[in-house]
């Protein structure tokens, strides 16, 4: 009996102290991609930091950080918690259909941030000569209400959109709630394993665009839609790293413009819209424009002689390609990351026209959009 | 540091105990000493000064008791446990209560005086009830004074117990502090009992205790009568879940570093009575209150109505002991008048009805009670009591329903694992194998049955570790105490 003891005691602290070991001596991790953001790293040590607690907590959050095999651990922790019948994991609902949706709340919508948003957006429009036009995507929790788990609370997108019509002038709103509800296939409007919409998605909105716009609008088949990538886990699987998560495929349009267009990302000059190395790292969605920049100015090679500015988050990404062959130039500015008077670039442009595209969730908690009225 | 965390299982408790095993058994006193005071200092840097000082202080007293008592002076012995019982007041006092005084000080004074907000050092309740009961004890002549103080501050400081209990009394430890032998069975087992701790608050208080944290913070518009009892039941759960396994944490540790610590949880959520309940929950401080409060004022051997005021002092301290605000008073005095009307009439009526009855009577009283628990402001607790009898509030709501559908699993694996059930399974299934293969079991039983409670732990173990690294939600619930 003492053998078998022995080797139970022996087994069981191999298992604490080996990752223990490991955590002290391999070298530490700066950068999850399969999560999507940097891990912690063990602090310095500092007589000021470990008095307060501050040194100690670090070490704490470095440690779960760079955990051996914690891809593996976070993947058993989210098996685990769907074997007891959970729902939501991280903030992600595991939806119908091998399908993950944000978790959004109506406790995580700030109505009074909604509200103010609102505010400087109808400002700006009033300081404009062209046409200021608002798409506010839905979360695809709003369009796919019916892929949620039963009974999951999701905020109420109906009276924000009310809000909204009472703010703005209402013949610039371009509202695609009903065009994406009435898609074929709704399930194909966003991507399953990531929060952004689809190509398809974005081509319906597209057709709303040019009905309000009065833009000439083409098919689906002459933007040649053609499949870039079959391995894309997306920004809510990196937050529920499941196991039995499936890729997503990404279309892209193959279009003359598309990859003759000439785009400035924050002064950076590149040639078309794509970014192929996005295609060989986990966040694909990147491949759009190469990911989010402060502000992108695109000569799109069109005689149209049209100028557009898009402020956006990256749900314009997808969007804008579809545009190329219509504006002769057009400039996208998201405010997160561009930090110069919004108000004066779009005045000193002389855009002929300008779009205002956020996700709605994103648009009702973004606290950057006050760079709107300067 | 707490038990459960990637620090502490990774690093600390191998370092400290692969070390403690191997160092002399006349070393392992101090090294015991040196790791409780890193372990301490990890999360108390400063306030660790604290407890050394009343440790030593204490340990003065205690020879001082001693010594008077050895030389017949028995005022001076007298004297030396008052100054001594007073410092552990003291500290306490004002680390503990100081704001809350201000706070009763302030309703009844015009002039407003600003509140200290000083931060209750970790353990101090805990720390402080074991070195009282150590002075009183030797001045009682229950034990020696302790001459050494390494071993002394050994006693006090010792980290399995040392944040979140139980409540160890000298006496108890007394003869483990010296020939205290270490044995492979020991090791094994308490590691099991160590990993089964771990597994109750990492999986089942955690993964409850979020519920309760999202229906304590449900909008009015998601609050019904259904949400508030799943509430109610999963901070039941919780709590006990935490708690039972932060003593299982210690005692198992305990025992693999050679000590025997009392037991502090047996099924308190079997009870069939308030009486029961507290018999089986929480059973270190209980006693402890008995032994140094509850007698001392006399007892029951005084006259009823004395015995009424006894008990009401008893709980009032208990209710305050869990934290320093009203809800824990009147937390206390709910379970003093429930313990009256049990003594007073409703035990007999109790013995006569169907046991399931008496379960349900139990059960919701106890329930109720953690409400009061929970709720530190008065305004939650009247607005969640409202929500519990469905005062203004739907009885279902989505949200509920939501919760509820989803957290089931969870909720029925819990309320089978804090009764006996799942223990008496496993010997009848056990049983029924010795009764058909008699020879293999002779031979080979107890080998099966350690293998089988390993197999169990080693399981548990990584299924904690995954939860600990993924981050799910993992509150310290003692800081109050």
């Amino acid at each position: 009996m003492n053998k078998s003891y022995k080797i139970y005691v022996i087994i069981m602290f191999m298992l604490l102290a080996v990752p223990g070991l490991l955590l002290l001596v391999l070298p530490e991790r700066e950068y999850s991609s399969n999560e999507n953001r940097y891990l912690d790293k063990m602090p310095k040590a500092d007589l000021q930091e470990i008095s307060t607690g501050g040194f100690q907590d670090k070490v704490t959050n470095a440690a779960s950080d760079q955990f051996i095999v914690r891809d593996f651990m976070m993947g058993l922790s989210t098996a685990f918690k769907k074997t007891l019948g959970f729902k939501d994991i991280g903030g992600v609902y595991i939806a119908k259909d091998s399908r993950y949706i944000s978790k959004i709340t109506s406790s995580d919508i700030v109505s009074d941030t909604f509200i103010q948003n609102l505010m400087y957006t109808s400002y700006f429009a009033e300081q404009q000569e062209a046409e200021v036009y608002t798409m506010l995507v839905p979360s695809s929790g709003t369009i796919l209400g019916d892929k949620l788990p039963a009974f999951a609370p999701f905020y109420n997108a109906g009276s924000m959109y009310n809000t909204v019509n009472t703010l703005l002038d209402t013949s610039k709103i371009i509202d695609i709630r009903e065009i994406l509800e009435q898609q074929e296939s709704a399930a194909d409007i966003y991507y399953k394993t990531d929060h952004h919409w689809t190509l398809q998605g974005a081509y319906a909105a597209y057709r709303e665009y040019c009905n309000t716009t009065g833009i000439q609008k083409h098919s689906y088949g002459s933007f040649n839609p053609e499949k870039v990538s079959g391995s894309f886990y997306g920004t809510l699987y990196s937050k529920v790293l499941d196991f039995m998560a499936k890729p997503d495929e990404i279309y892209a349009i193959r279009t003359e413009q598309a990859e003759s267009a000439v785009v400035t990302c924050d002064g950076e000059e590149k040639k078309g819209i794509y970014d192929k190395s996005a295609l060989s790292q986990k966040d694909k969605y990147a491949y759009f424009f190469g990911g989010n920049y402060g502000r992108m100015d695109i000569k799109t090679g069109s005689s149209t002689g049209l100028k557009l500015l898009v402020i956006k988050d990256s749900f314009a990404n997808s969007f804008v390609p579809f545009l190329l062959g219509d504006y002769s130039s057009i400039t996208m500015i998201d405010p997160r990351y561009y930090n110069k008077p919004v108000l004066k670039a779009a005045n000193q442009g002389k855009y002929d026209h300008i779009l205002i595209l956020y996700e709605t969730s994103n648009f009702a908690g973004d606290s950057n959009l006050y760079k709107l009225t300067k | 540091m707490v038990f459960s965390s990637i620090i502490f299982l990774c690093i600390f408790m191998p370092i400290v105990f692969i070390t403690y095993f191997l160092c002399p058994a006349g070393l392992r006193n101090i090294l015991l000493l040196i790791a409780s005071l890193v372990f301490y200092a990890w999360g108390e840097p400063v306030y660790i000064l604290v407890m050394l000082f009343s440790t030593v202080f204490n340990y003065l007293s205690g020879r001082l008791i001693y010594m008077f008592k050895n030389k017949l002076m028995p005022r001076q012995a007298k004297i030396v446990l008052v100054i001594s019982v007073i410092e552990s007041i003291v500290v306490l006092f004002l680390f503990k209560y100081t704001d809350f005084f201000i706070q009763i000080v302030n309703t009844f004074s015009i002039k407003e005086i600003p509140l200290m907000e000083i931060a209750l050092p970790a353990g101090i309740s805990f720390y402080t009830f074991q070195i009282m009961s150590y002075t009183i004890d030797v001045y009682r002549g229950h034990v020696e004074a302790q001459k050494n103080i390494i071993d002394f501050a050994m006693y006090v400081c010792m980290f399995p117990q040392l944040i979140a209990g139980p409540v160890v009394r000298y006496g108890q430890v007394v003869y483990d502090i010296h020939g205290r032998k270490l044995e492979w069975q020991n090791i094994a087992l308490g590691f099991q009992r160590f990993v089964t701790g771990l597994g109750k608050k990492v999986i089942f208080a955690n993964l409850t205790g979020a519920l309760w944290e999202d229906v304590y913070n449900a909008s009015a518009a998601d609050t019904s009568v259904l949400l508030a009892w799943l509430g109610a039941v999963a901070y039941t759960f919780q709590i006990y879940f935490d708690f039972s396994g932060y003593s299982d944490m210690a005692i198992g540790m305990g025992q693999m570093l050679g000590f025997d610590f009392p037991e502090n949880f047996n099924y308190p959520y079997q009870s069939e009575s308030i009486t029961e309940f507290w018999r089986r929950w929480h059973i270190s401080l209980s006693t402890w209150f008995k032994e140094y409060v509850y007698i001392p004022l006399g007892g029951n051997r005084k006259g009823l109505p004395r015995q009424v005021v006894n008990l009401f002092i008893v709980w009032v301290l208990t209710g305050l002991w869990h934290g320093a605000a009203w809800n824990f008073v009147i937390w206390g005095i709910y379970f003093f008048v429930l313990l009256l009307i049990e003594k007073w009439f409703l035990l007999g009526i109790l013995q006569k009805v169907p046991k399931i009855i008496r379960h349900l009577y139990a059960l919701l009283f106890i329930v109720i009670g953690w409400v009061v628990f929970a709720c530190e402001d008065s305004g939650s607790l009247v607005s969640y009591f409202k929500a519990l009898a469905g005062a203004g509030v739907p009885l279902a709501s989505d949200f509920a329903v939501y919760k509820l559908y989803t957290h089931i699993i969870l909720l029925l694996i819990m309320a089978l694992a804090c009764t006996k059930l799942p223990k008496r399974f496993m010997f009848k299934i056990e049983a029924m194998y010795a009764a058909k293969h008699p020879a293999i079991d002779k031979f080979y039983g107890e080998k099966i049955h350690f293998w089988i409670i390993s197999a169990f732990t080693f399981i548990i173990l990584i299924l904690s570790i995954a939860l600990l690294v993924s981050g799910s939600y993992n509150p310290f619930l003692y800081f109050r105490f």
